[in-house]
């Protein structure tokens, strides 16, 4: 037995301990915390056993995946069968996703101690949580991949709607949950469409089958909508335009719920079914430019509302969105050079595509180690001020320094000041949205406009990040702060902030030789990435692009330094009656709730009760005579409070005569049968 | 050891042994108000007519195990098809049954309501079981006609007097529909046996008289399945009626309507394998489209929780329609299978609901707001039932959706284009549906409720409700083992 045959454990842990937590958590220390920190923990040292039972296999030198199947749903010839797929990709997905929890758990111990009996419903769900995205990381196929997908959006509404008991702000609460439940779910509905489409060109929905004959079926008509109604459950999972507006309502959530939907879960499980997709995405190079351009508009347009945000903790979602939004970028313009470069045989299209994927991979997770961090240090810092309003906060730099500092790191990374990891990733981004301009391809002016916006995103995240760090550690004190976090919270703070310092250095190493083979175990003919990691820093050393970023991210924090800390320049004076109209859209969110709203509740509910109104009514007035004529001796009996028998009576005559009507007009003209 | 059992009940009893199950459930209707005379005592009945119905159950079971399959008198045959709705018939009534004595609105009569409930259950097995139209007929009647005294026997609610006398009017509306499509079909093809039909109709060829009679049992059943727009009756009954007995009808019975129809359209269409006749197939696709798109509208606007529930299972009838427009093994597999989900699901959700106004609450959706509060388990088991309906996974609603949904494409082995644009409203219905079932869960888990008293809820209550629990998530996770009796009940109900 090899050590990665085991990788079902992952999983089955905290489902496990999902099931322990919510039975029998309160009679347990810390209300079922304990069992759900072992859980993660345990499902971090299998996933470790298993990555390393892999990279030590044949396997893995070999370039093909340890896929293991048992059957599910036998129905006639189709077999859907659920079992493990492992390969780099979902041995790094693992990995972060465990690690990180297990840090978030353990601080929950601190942030959540004062929720006593409610602490099991939180620490069973967020068990649960990490079985979804663990359980995704591992599923051999796609429809197993959506019911963890599932699994996880439920997991987000119960947590997001978790304060929504004895709450001052109960019903905006609760209505954030629905909301992020009802997004989300219009995105899995078109991912599900996708899905059916998939099984209908390649007849299996297993991603061996479909990697593996996805030569023959490459000119499929319907492959394109395939691959844009699987992206379509992108947007809605990973909160890109025109789907994001729930991710930053999601802030209702305790904000560990929040550093786990951003950092380590459910938003991540978007970036991976891209990465994952990449076989199939790659067949269709326009469907990718549109994949790429919504990245890129995602990015700034993200940022952009962040720019004047007041409360620290949607500054962060936003910097969530603009983030994923770089992600996407990086797979999308990856994906169209892997497609150009298959189609042309260019050997160095597709190793230029690889280093996008690259780029995705390694900035998801980077993300992951300095948001969790952002978040866990803004959630020590609502906890000793008790307020999400930054300008109620200030000067607490002297009485929380850990969290200062460490948060200090996390802003370092996120701008993408060089050795912190952010830095690393947000270059190789940049980098590879720039490459399809650069080598003279189709649309190369629009991947040059995206990497403009791409800059101008990398100024904006530097300004709004510290600007954030100024308003709330520097200056003077605004209000009244308990001090420094318990050490429960302060420690995952420490450890993370190692990472999000260190974890952008694996560049130096191999890293993007494993993790392009992933890319290789699912398309032989690409995933080539032959470079040593210190010619990646070289080159990373020797673009100008590198030092233009680098520069503008100074000014960046220059501007929010002599803004916010200096005070050179008064931010008050945006505050005042005669705001400027962008300021005004933008704290608006660009009018998009509303839009939801009027939407949803204007056209939705509309819809349903003239639906409804037919239902009852139309016949009444219509087809009076009709019915009179049908069932005119029941008009005595016929009076009821909720209807009229008649009226139903006529329903049924005029269903039976327009049945009749169908089969007299094919009888009549078809002719044929 | 099953086998020789079940060879010496063929030798002792010789064909009778085929209706067996339905004897039992008809000794049961007999002997439930000879009980209560004798005892005075509701639960008696209940017990020894639950009891009943289990025996009858294994008797199926056993059956289908030993394949013991048969016709009885040329008339009534127990096959693998009929065995597992038999199974799913009894499931139901053994459900109601058992929750029936501790429920607040079940009437004084107790001896005629188990009564009742019994000779529906009898008169459903049998309609499975028949093989002429005359059979079919009959025993459907038995149905309709002990479900209108069923309705209308929660007396002291003025609505289910209303309900009834509805129910009775368009029933019997649809009743004479039927009659009449049937005397046209018997007309034109000479026969009234169902084996036979399809050859008779390949040999006279598609006529207009057999089309009309089609459209006239389309109607006539229609109205048992309440499909659109045979279906207004619907929320008013389920409505007005006792809530044990509104799961019944929305489980029971209208599985049954499923069942004849697959009986009688297969036959004319499919099981001849002679006439592939389009256009039959495009009415019930349109019929699955526009009832599973009513049903799903308006239930988003509806405040009682009730005829949520009846609107959400005129949208499940639409789900399982589309076996009718794709008539292929795997379709039918998928709509048996949906079927036994919809009953742990549907079931449990108006078991469910029968706990709460046993315990004091209203029928509206705002009556439970903070129920999360006042009784978590049955809030969270209402969560599963409605996540379940709306097809959330790993739940049961979700298996049986994908299997149903993606029988679509492919028919007999290949796969088509054809009814993709079915797939696609259907999965847009599903994902609509999902606005008001998540409604109802924000009532129970967010809002705020005027009460926050525990609610005492009777153990009886609590087993039935855990039943229907374990049935969503077995279904859901482990589906195999009842999916390869489905696909033998296709099998035998196809022919192929």
């Amino acid at each position: 037995m090899e050590l990665y045959e085991f990788a079902w454990l992952v999983p089955l842990i905290p489902c496990i301990c999902f099931v322990l937590a919510g039975f029998i958590g309160h009679k347990t220390p810390q209300c079922g915390g304990l069992i759900a920190i072992a859980g993660a923990a345990a499902a971090f040292v299998m996933a470790a056993l298993v990555s390393y039972g892999y990279y030590t296999s044949d396997l893995y030198k070999a370039a093909e995946p340890f896929v293991q199947n048992m059957d599910w749903l036998v129905v006639g010839k189709i077999t859907i069968q659920f079992g493990i797929y492992i390969d780099t990709l979902s041995c790094i997905m693992m990995l972060f996703a465990s690690f990180i929890s297990t840090l978030i758990f353990i601080y929950s111990l601190g942030y959540m101690h004062d929720q006593e009996g409610r602490r099991r419903r939180y620490f069973a769900e967020v068990s649960l949580f990490l079985t979804g995205m663990l359980g995704l990381a591992v599923s051999s196929n796609y429809l197993e991949m959506f019911v963890f997908w599932e699994i996880m959006g439920l997991c987000s509404y119960l947590l997001i709607g978790f304060w929504s008991f004895n709450h001052e702000e109960a019903v905006e609460k609760s209505s954030a949950a629905k909301k992020a439940f009802l997004v989300t779910r219009l995105g899995d509905v078109c991912l599900m469409c996708g899905l059916f489409i998939l099984l209908y060109i390649f007849g299996s929905l297993d991603y061996q089958n479909i990697f593996g004959s996805i030569e023959a079926h490459k000119d499929d008509v319907l492959l394109p909508f395939a691959i844009l109604l699987m992206f379509g459950g992108v947007i809605g999972k990973s909160a890109q335009f025109p789907l994001h507006d729930w991710l930053p309502d999601a802030m209702a959530g305790p904000t560990t719920v929040s550093a786990l939907i951003h950092a380590a879960t459910m938003v991540k499980a978007g970036i991976y079914l891209v990465a994952r997709s990449y076989p199939i995405f790659t067949q269709c190079e326009e469907a990718m430019v549109f994949v790429a351009a919504i990245g890129g508009f995602t990015a700034i347009y993200a940022a952009s509302m962040a720019l004047n945000n007041m409360n620290i903790k949607r500054v962060l979602a936003y910097s969530t969105l603009s983030q994923l939004g770089y992600m996407v970028l990086a797979l999308g313009a990856g994906a169209y050079l892997i497609s150009l470069g298959t189609k042309n045989g260019d050997a160095n299209l597709i190793k230029l595509g690889t280093a996008g994927y690259i780029a995705g991979i390694l900035h998801m997770i980077n993300h992951a180690f300095f948001k969790a961090l952002l978040f866990l240090g803004s959630g020590s810092v609502i906890h000793a001020v008790g307020t999400e309003d930054m300008r109620m906060m200030g000067g607490l730099r002297k009485k929380m320094p850990i969290t200062a500092y460490t948060m200090l790191i996390g802003c370092f990374s996120i701008a993408g000041i060089p050795i912190f990891s952010g830095f690393w990733s947000k270059d190789l981004v940049l980098e590879a949205a720039f490459a399809p301009f650069h080598e003279g391809l189709g649309f190369g002016s629009v991947f040059c406009v995206l990497f403009v916006l791409g800059m101008i995103t990398a100024f904006m995240t530097a300004f709004y990040m510290f600007r954030m760090w100024f308003m709330t550690f520097t200056g003077e004190p605004r209000g009244h702060c308990h001090g420094e976090s318990p050490k429960t919270m302060t420690f995952p703070l420490l450890i993370l902030s190692v990472f999000a310092i260190l974890s952008g250095l694996v560049i130096m190493g191999n890293f993007g030789y494993y993790v392009a083979r992933s890319l290789k175990t699912s398309m032989p003919t690409a995933g080539i990435f032959v470079e040593k990691g210190m010619d990646v820093v070289k080159e990373i050393f020797t673009t100008p692009a590198t030092y233009v970023a680098l520069v503008l991210a100074i000014v960046g924090i220059a501007i929010a330094f002599f803004m916010y800390s200096k005070k050179a320049y008064d931010p008050e004076k945006f505050d005042q009656d005669k705001k400027p109209l962008y300021y005004r859209i933008v704290a608006k969110r660009y009018y998009f709730p509303e839009m939801y709203n009027q939407i949803s509740w204007k056209l939705g509910y509309g819809v349903a009760k003239g639906v409804e109104a037919i239902d009852k009514q139309l016949i009444d007035g219509t087809v009076n005579g009709l019915s009179n004529a049908v069932v005119g001796g029941g008009d005595g009996l016929a009076r009821v409070e909720t209807g009229y028998v008649r009226d139903y009576a006529a329903y049924v005559a005029l269903g039976v005569l327009i049945l009749m009507g169908i089969f007299a007009v094919i009888f009549i003209y078809g002719g044929g049968f | 050891m099953f086998e020789s059992l079940a060879d010496k009940v063929l030798d002792l009893t010789g064909e009778v042994a085929y209706i067996i199950p339905q004897a039992i459930i008809i000794v049961a209707a007999l002997l439930a108000p000879l009980l209560y005379f004798l005892t005075k005592n509701g639960k008696i009945p209940a017990i020894v007519s639950f009891i009943l119905a289990v025996g009858a159950a294994c008797v199926c079971l056993g059956y289908m195990h030993t394949k013991t399959y048969g016709t009885a008198f040329g008339l009534f045959e127990f096959n693998a098809f009929s065995g597992l709705m038999m199974c799913l018939f009894l499931a139901v009534a053994g459900l109601t049954i058992f929750v029936s004595p501790v429920h607040s609105e079940t009437t004084k009569h107790q001896g005629e309501y188990y009564a009742l409930i019994m000779a529906a259950t009898a008169g459903m097995m049998f309609a499975v079981a028949s093989n002429s139209l005359i059979g079919i007929f009959v025993s459907v009647e038995l149905v309709s006609i002990t479900s209108y005294a069923t309705v209308a026997l929660k007396k002291n609610d003025p609505r289910a007097s209303e309900a009834a006398v509805k129910y009775l009017l368009i029933g019997a509306f649809s009743t004479a529909l039927t009659l009449y499509g049937m005397s046209m079909i018997y007309g034109a093809l000479g026969t009234i046996t169902l084996s036979e039909l399809g050859y008779r109709f390949s040999e006279v060829g598609v006529n207009w008289v057999v089309l009309m009679g089609s459209v006239a049992l389309i109607a006539g059943y229609g109205f048992k399945i309440a499909a659109v727009p045979f279906h207004s009756w619907a929320p008013d009954v389920y409505e007005g009626a006792s809530t044990p007995v509104s799961g019944f009808l929305a489980t029971a019975s209208k599985k049954m309507g499923f069942a004849v129809l697959f009986k009688i359209f297969f036959a004319l269409f499919i099981f001849a394998q002679a006439i592939q006749y389009q256009p039959i197939q495009y009415i019930f696709a349109i019929i699955a489209a526009i009832t599973m798109t009513v049903g799903n509208m308006v239930a988003i606007s509806q405040t009682n929780i009730k005829r949520m529930l009846a609107y959400s299972s005129i949208a499940q009838a639409g789900y399982i329609a589309i076996a009718l427009a794709v008539m292929s093994q795997y379709a039918v597999t998928g709509a048996i299978f949906h079927m036994f989900t919809h009953v742990v699901m549907k079931g449990g959700a108006f078991v469910i609901v029968a706990a709460l106004i046993t315990a004091g609450l209203g029928e509206n959706i705002s009556d439970y707001k903070g129920l999360a509060k006042r009784a978590p388990l049955v809030a969270a088991a209402m969560m599963l039932c409605l996540f379940s309906l709306a097809g959330i996974p790993p739940l049961a609603g979700f298996t049986s959706k994908f299997v149903l949904f993606s029988s679509a494409i492919y028919v007999n082995g290949e796969v088509v284009t054809e009814w993709l644009w079915l797939i696609l409203i259907a999965v847009l219905n599903s994902a609509m549906s999902l606005y008001y079932y998540a409604r109802v869960v924000k009532t129970m888990y967010i809002e705020e409720g005027e009460s926050t008293e525990k609610l005492v809820i009777s153990k009886v209550f609590m087993v039935a409700i855990a039943l229907c629990v374990i049935g969503i998530i077995v279904l859901g996770v482990y589906p195999q083992p009842l999916l390869r009796l489905c696909r033998t009940a296709a099998i035998a109900l196809l022919g192929f």
